[in-house]
């Protein structure tokens, strides 16, 4: 199956990245620059994305090359732009419309951008007093400096001088933007304990919008159980459920890591909440996805060198609601167990079989539009089938959970 | 023994599928008739066998409705006093756990973690103690050889009827959305025992099997009771036991799986109730322990009148699925260990008893596959040290949670543990290849550490290879 030795480049010295290249008998571009262009395959970092699709660099991809992120993949992977392109596609639907194809906006708490929207959100903040919020800078990751607000004068953290509630403009110390949501302060727990969900998405073309999910994935738990208790709010061991903080609580086992797989999260849920809220949550879900992809399809640079695969967090509330925390473009690939680097070995594996099946960089959009699952891949939605098509796509997309 | 009175019976008749049923039969039968007598309806009924079905459906109700006594005396007097033995053997494992623990609180640095009172492997080797017994009149059908480790003379099922019983599995489709709706509407509307064991055998969804459960178990319109009862034993847990120690001890293996991690919490604190549930030794169906009270120790039974032991967290595990309320989940493993599971730690000739399970594994594989049998003989692996994991756990830590699950519906389908053995031979037989190959005890053990998944499915195919 695999007969072409094609050339590969990986930023990244992970072995599930590796592994599937040199299993494929793939050899390694001998170029060591960073600016190296003699490859086929390359799974790059974001910057380096940016910087060969940079107009003043002078270089264009061939035929034969194939890169892992889109030129500006951070429309919808910044948290800022990510919320501030979500709200105007919101603005640009036609209510009516949007509802009747399916679509709802009902997933992003509220949300506003600092410094921007600072003024905003202190209206907001004095209507609800008794609301958590949650500090995020806008193009950070693993948890990095997130924190719970619950006062004003707590801002003081990332602007550096006092901040009192009169104020109506907030001057940020560094010159990164930050998100501040209203935190879902309910979310579903499970032994009493908070986790999120990763699922990963891979998008091969934006216009038309062609969208594949994998059935694997994993809920990511914290060790110590839930509660709201004020004493607590700054205990990221209670709230944020990043492994690269939970792996440093007392209680993190190099076992299971604290992922807790999605086939058992779904057994879960269809056997204690009943099939139909089950149905309901996975079809909420996609909605996320679907919704958040097509909000960003008018302004991603496509290009056909190029796919992406994210790693969608998502939130459960007590009422099963899936909430959208953020979208990684380059979810973590390293593995912390023998289950973890199985998923990811198989999700690399299935995400060239289907850019590259059998190493065959001719036009395969034709060829794959009848095939509806690669692997543990299903598509979602593809946007160059007709409407009824992508009916009947949608109902049998539920099916990838059973 | 509690007695129906007429109200009852018809109260519980009408809750059946079954019942309906032949009322419209009758009411059918009579459709044209202005005037009927009740000789007309008996004429009618006994002419197309609906008597004969109301009377079973009867006698089902008033057998169900009598209260069973736990088992305590055996029929076969070796075991009554072998089972004294044990509860003797497990009063000294008790005093050096003890011992142990207060080592281990003056020395940090030892972290002996054989802190159980006995596990699954010290329980076959206590059953392959027993000698061998002179042949009774009644149970000389019983044929027993002696390259088998259990050579016991108790009456036995014969392993073919085990395995005529459980062929209907090899059939088994997947169903269509339209037949499991129609299961689900059925699971809704039943309330008779004898229903709900005909469901749980073919096929039962994911999303109704609590349902199912504590309708057969008649726990669903009891929800403020079990919370009740529940809330109580939380509050006696404050008074810490010795015993508590070795449930959180016991507790560090789920923790580490990754199916149940998350539960882990929850699982102690159902098994803190459990050792103080004065409910159990009336509702158990088998005494476990001899109940032997020893003068100035310094620990007797727990209140349930038998020991915990090593691993008890796996027999919660899968029910933490089932449902987000802990007094719900916590009635359930209370139910299922007080009929089912307690059979797998008794000294007993009951079918359902550890005993005859292995017996009747030593003898489908030792009949079925020979050569694996004398093979694993040889090397010095005997066939039921292999399997007893996985038999008296029920491959909990084996399975995933969904096939799990379809082994308690069929435990609750046939009101038996025998699917056990059927898995036991089927997980055999599909590690035979490899298993031929293995030359010692440690290619053995190599085999099994390697990732692997059993299905249920599957291990009901490889039961029936030869």
């Amino acid at each position: 199956m695999y007969n072409k030795k094609l050339k590969w480049k990986s930023d990244f010295e992970k072995s599930v990245i590796i592994e599937n290249f040199l299993n494929r008998g793939w050899i390694k571009s001998q170029e060591k620059e960073d600016d190296s262009t003699d490859w086929n395959v390359y799974w790059a970092t974001v910057w380096n994305v940016r910087n060969i699709f940079n107009p003043k660099n002078g270089f264009r991809l061939n035929d034969q090359q194939i890169i892992n992120h889109f030129p500006n993949h951070y429309e919808l992977t910044r948290k800022d732009y990510m919320v501030k392109n979500l709200k105007r596609f919101k603005r640009e639907q036609d209510k009516e419309t949007y509802e009747q194809q399916g679509w709802n906006f009902d997933f992003l708490p509220t949300t506003y951008i600092f410094p921007g929207e600072y003024s905003l959100f202190v209206e907001e903040f004095h209507k609800c007093p008794n609301q958590t919020w949650i500090v995020k800078p806008a193009a950070r990751s693993q948890g990095q400096g997130i924190f719970l607000l619950r006062k004003i004068q707590q801002l003081k953290k990332i602007s550096g001088t006092t901040v009192t509630s009169n104020m109506t403009q907030l001057n940020l110390v560094s010159k990164e933007n930050y998100v501040v949501s209203k935190y879902i302060d309910n979310p579903l727990l499970i032994g009493g304990k908070k986790f999120d969900l990763r699922m990963y998405v891979l998008v091969t073309n934006y216009k038309p919008l062609k969208v594949w999910i994998y059935n694997k994935g994993f809920g990511r738990f914290c060790n110590e159980q839930y509660t709201t208790d004020v004493a607590e709010i700054e205990n990221m061991f209670v709230h944020l459920t990043n492994v690269a903080i939970q792996q440093y609580s007392d209680k993190y086992s190099k076992k299971h890591g604290g992922k807790y797989s999605i086939d058992a999260l779904k057994f879960y849920v269809e056997s204690a909440y009943g099939t139909e809220a089950f149905q309901k949550m996975i079809d909420d879900i996609h909605n996320i996805i679907l919704t958040s992809l097509k909000s960003v399809q008018a302004v991603i640079q496509n290009d056909k060198h190029c796919f992406e695969m994210y790693g969608y967090d998502i939130l459960l509330d007590n009422n099963l609601k899936p909430w959208l925390i953020e979208i990684n473009a380059s979810p973590s690939l390293t593995t912390t167990t023998p289950v973890d680097k199985n998923l990811k070995l198989n999700l690399i594996n299935d995400v060239y079989n289907i850019v590259l099946p059998n190493d065959d960089f001719s036009d395969n959009q034709q060829k794959q539009q009848q095939i509806n699952k690669i692997g543990g891949f299903s598509v979602l939605y593809d946007e160059s089938l007709d409407l009824m098509n992508r009916k009947t796509q949608k109902r049998q997309s539920v099916k990838i959970w059973k | 023994m509690q007695q129906l009175d007429n109200q009852e019976i018809l109260m519980k008749l009408k809750s059946s599928k079954q019942f309906w049923d032949i009322k419209k039969k009758i009411k059918q039968g009579f459709s044209d008739q202005q005037k009927i007598g009740v000789n007309d309806i008996q004429k009618f009924a006994q002419s197309c066998e609906i008597e004969d079905q109301l009377i079973k459906l009867i006698s089902h109700i008033l057998k169900k409705s009598k209260k069973r006594e736990t088992l305590k005396e055996d029929q076969i007097e070796f075991l009554n006093t072998s089972k004294i033995k044990w509860t003797e053997l497990l009063f000294k494992n008790l005093d050096i756990v003890h011992q142990k623990t207060k080592n281990q609180e003056e020395d940090d640095t030892n972290t002996d973690s054989k802190l159980y009172i006995y596990d699954e492997k010290n329980l076959l080797a206590f059953l392959q103690t027993f000698k061998q017994q002179q042949s009774n009149n009644l149970y000389q059908n019983v044929q027993f050889q002696s390259n088998k480790i259990l050579n016991i003379n108790i009456p036995l099922k014969s392993s073919q009827s085990i395995l005529d019983k459980y062929q209907y599995l090899l059939l088994q489709e997947e169903l269509s959305d339209e037949k499991i709706n129609k299961i689900r509407k059925q699971i809704e509307n039943e309330h008779l025992d004898i229903e709900l064991e005909k469901i749980a055998q073919t096929f039962v969804p994911n999303g109704e099997r609590c349902l199912l459960y504590l309708k057969y178990f008649e726990f669903d319109h009891q929800d403020t009771v079990l919370q009740q009862h529940f809330v109580k034993l939380q509050k006696e847990c404050l008074n810490q036991l010795f015993y508590d120690e070795l449930l959180e001890i016991d507790g560090h293996e789920i923790s580490e799986d990754t199916f149940y991690f998350v539960f882990q919490e929850q699982i102690l604190t159902c098994l803190k109730c459990f050792i103080r549930d004065r409910t159990i030794k009336e509702n158990i169906r088998i005494q476990l322990q001899s109940g032997i009270k020893k003068e100035h120790a310094e620990f007797q039974l727990p209140i349930t009148g038998f020991f915990p032991f090593k691993n008890i967290s796996k027999y919660v595990a899968p029910l933490c699925y089932l449902s987000t309320k802990i007094h719900i989940i916590y009635a359930l493993f209370k139910e299922f260990f007080c009929r089912y599971f307690c059979f797998l730690h008794a000294i007993s000739s009951e079918s359902n008893s550890i005993l005859s399970l292995c017996m009747q594994i030593e003898e489908i594989v030792s009949t079925r596959s020979p050569k694996l049998f004398h093979h694993l003989k040889v090397i010095g692996c005997d066939t039921l040290k292999l399997i007893i994991h996985q038999l008296v756990y029920c491959f909990i830590g084996d399975m995933d949670p969904p096939h799990i699950l379809t082994i308690y519906d069929q435990i609750i389908g046939h009101d038996s543990l025998e699917i056990l053995v059927i898995l036991c031979v089927g997980f055999l037989n599909k590690y035979k290849s490899k298993l031929l190959l293995a030359k010692n005890q440690e290619n053995v053990q190599q085999i099994f550490s390697e990732l692997r998944e059993d299905r249920f499915q599957e291990l009901v195919q490889y039961a029936y290879k030869q």
